[in-house]
């Protein structure tokens, strides 16, 4: 069964990431403009010289299907490249897919990655 | 709903109640408009009655100073509306991330211009002196009620002369977006609005200026008589904007992950072409004041129309040669060089709007719809980071104006003066066989800018880089990474709203009932606030 990676980084590493992914042979992914906090909490901001702390920060998730025999490898690969070593670094998780179909050829699992 | 209005309207009792509220309607109108005519009759009664004496003691000569300095001070407004154009291209042409950096470039450089240009950068430029720097009217001190000869009140003439400065200093901040530290930023500003600009706008505008007079050291290279001429700034004020923001681009270096053509990539994409194209057509229609402004006399009417209609001209030839240009590359329309194309005419044409023929201006246009597009490409071969393309507009179409005067002027033109224009001595371009005499003048105006102006400017980024701390040039490369907005300005420019994402802080040193903060300052007191009961379902 195929694995569903998500990873959320900071922004700046995207274009690194997405090179790693691309190198080990990745043929797709699905990047959106998200917001959260962690550990790193929020962040001050001012606006006509009052303080405001935003809660969120801006991430990127990232969204990447890979074959099974991949998936703690490509885990790995996106922590490497989108690691700076300070906080607010993010997160990666991946999770078995049930079901799995390329909507152009209605192939699944393994042949749909 | 229509066929039961219709059915309504055949009904006898229907038609007769909106005939009775129609008439009421004439009626009123009818009354309104009879008050309004009496009115008008009676005030202008009592006008044509009173007696005309005054009016008619009014002599033309004594219109002269309303007239120009109306024109001038019209025109100022219009100059100064380029900020907002500059505002709207070069953040439109930026990244997101560095919107609010180069908004309040444009804003704090205005402000810092206008104060400097007060002090001492109309002296220097403007103030009788020698040829190299003039030393008069520092803080408008011992003014005249009209400058010079100009009949143009004192004021007006210096309002229009800073709306240029700060034009000039704008410009500079162009092909540095991104990377440009604030403080850096507020260093090297104060150089170009308070001393480059002005010193060298003495050379060629100034009282006794060497390049608009004498031609100093080069006088024997160029035939007796032949000056350096450069009606509105192409010199002036765009390629000085320019080569600054050319030396400031070399000494910053590229942004952070621009990879160059050569080496396989190619520029970072605008974040909001709407702005770009928008800010854009805001400086071509500033540019109404620019280059028709710069006749300072309204006198000189046919010279005014010759000018904002060559300045129309060479700008639509240059943004439809540019698109022409690199059509065939991506068989695309593309957008963001029309803009930079018709940028281009417009710059070209400043030198020459006022002695050139509309044949001459739209020849220009299209030369400078060339000029930008293979400047765009020589500075990306260059491997230099220019983000809205500031130095192919300014720079070289400024300096392809600059000498398209010595080819084109026409030889039916001299100088506007305060009362109308004389052609007393007038200036004539190669291909009106008037030799190359202005051609080698122009040369030598446009050379000495890049050579003078360009070698102060790059000396004064690597001082200013060589600066330890933040107030050198370039930010920091974490600062760099979050983006200038954030780092620099503590605020984004498009925030996403999410539920109360913003709240009010206390100050740091806030403490709530005295209670103690041992390490909970991190926990903001809205989310604790927030109970699940009053969140609306």
């Amino acid at each position: 069964m195929p694995y569903l990676i998500t990873a959320i980084i900071k922004p700046f590493k995207l274009e690194e990431v997405k090179e790693a992914l691309r190198a080990a042979g990745v043929g797709g992914l699905t990047v959106s403009e998200v917001q959260g906090f962690g550990r790193q909490g929020g962040k001050t901001e001012v606006f006509r010289g009052a303080e405001y702390k935003t809660e969120f920060v801006p991430k990127v998730k990232i969204e990447v299907v890979v074959d099974t025999s991949q998936a703690y490898k490509m885990v790995d690969l996106i922590a490497e490249a989108a690691r700076t070593g300070k906080i607010g670094d993010g997160k990666i998780w991946a999770v078995d897919l049930e079901r799995l179909m390329r909507v152009r050829t209605g192939e699944l699992g393994d042949d749909a990655v | 709903m229509i066929r039961t209005k219709l059915r309504r309207l055949k009904q006898k009792d229907t038609r007769k109640l909106i005939a009775t509220v129609m008439a009421g309607k004439m009626l009123g109108l009818l009354l309104i408009l009879g008050a309004m005519k009496g009115v008008a009759w009676y005030f202008s009664s009592q006008a044509s009655a009173a007696p005309l004496v005054h009016q008619a003691a009014v002599k033309v000569s004594d219109q002269v100073s309303a007239v120009n300095t109306v024109w001038v001070l019209v025109t100022a407004f219009l100059v100064f509306f380029m900020q907002a154009g500059f505002m709207g291209l070069e953040a439109g042409f930026a990244r997101s991330r560095e919107t609010v950096n180069v908004l309040m470039e444009c804003v704090f450089d205005t402000c810092l211009c206008g104060l400097l240009y007060w002090a001492f950068g109309f002296a220097f430029q403007f103030g009788n002196g020698n040829g190299v720097i003039g030393h008069q009217y520092f803080l408008l001190h011992g003014m005249t009620p009209a400058y010079g000869t100009t009949q143009v009140s004192f004021l007006a003439f210096f309002l229009f002369q800073f709306a240029f400065a700060d034009t000039a200093s704008t410009v500079t901040s162009g092909a540095m977006v991104g990377r440009t530290g604030f403080k850096g930023d507020i260093i090297y500003s104060i150089c170009v609005s308070g001393f480059l600009y002005p010193i060298f706008g003495h050379w060629a505008w100034g009282p006794g200026g060497w390049l608009g007079n004498t031609m100093g050291w080069f006088a024997g290279l160029v035939p007796k008589g032949i000056v350096f001429r450069d009606f509105a700034g192409s010199t002036v004020v765009h390629t000085v904007g320019g080569v600054i923001a050319l030396a400031g681009c070399i000494a910053l270096g590229p942004r952070l992950g621009r990879v160059f053509k050569r080496d396989g990539g190619g520029p970072l994409p605008p974040h909001d072409l709407t702005w770009g194209a928008i800010g854009g057509v805001i400086l071509w229609f500033g540019w109404y004041g620019f280059n028709p402004g710069s006749t300072l006399s309204a006198m000189d009417w046919q010279g005014i129309g010759r000018v904002a209609a060559n300045t129309t001209l060479a700008a639509c030839a240059g943004g439809m040669m540019a698109v022409l240009w690199v059509y065939p590359r991506s068989k695309k329309w593309d957008l963001g060089i029309s803009v930079n194309g018709f940028l281009g005419g417009l710059v070209a044409i400043t030198c020459p709007c006022y002695w050139v023929s509309p044949w001459g201006a739209v020849v220009i246009g299209l030369g400078a719809g060339i000029v930008v597009p293979l400047g765009i490409d020589f500075m990306e071969w260059m491997r230099w980071d220019d983000p809205i393309g500031a130095v192919a507009v300014h720079m070289f179409a400024g300096i392809w104006g600059t000498l398209s005067l010595g080819l084109l002027a026409t030889g039916q033109y001299g100088v506007p003066t305060a009362t109308g224009a004389d052609t007393s001595t007038v200036v004539r371009g190669l291909f009106y066989g008037g030799g190359t005499g202005q051609l080698q003048a122009q040369f030598i105006g446009s050379m000495t800018c890049c050579v003078a102006v360009g070698g102060v400017a790059y000396l004064i980024m690597c001082l200013i880089k060589l600066i330890p701390g933040s107030w050198t040039l370039r930010v920091t490369q974490d600062g760099e990474l979050e983006g200038l907005d954030l780092h620099e300005h503590g605020t984004a420019a498009y925030h996403v709203e999410f539920g109360q994402g913003m709240t009010y802080t206390a100050p740091p040193n806030f403490i709530p009932n005295g209670a103690k903060t041992n390490g909970a300052e991190e926990k903001t007191p809205v989310s604790t606030a927030d109970s699940p009961e009053d969140v609306p379902v």
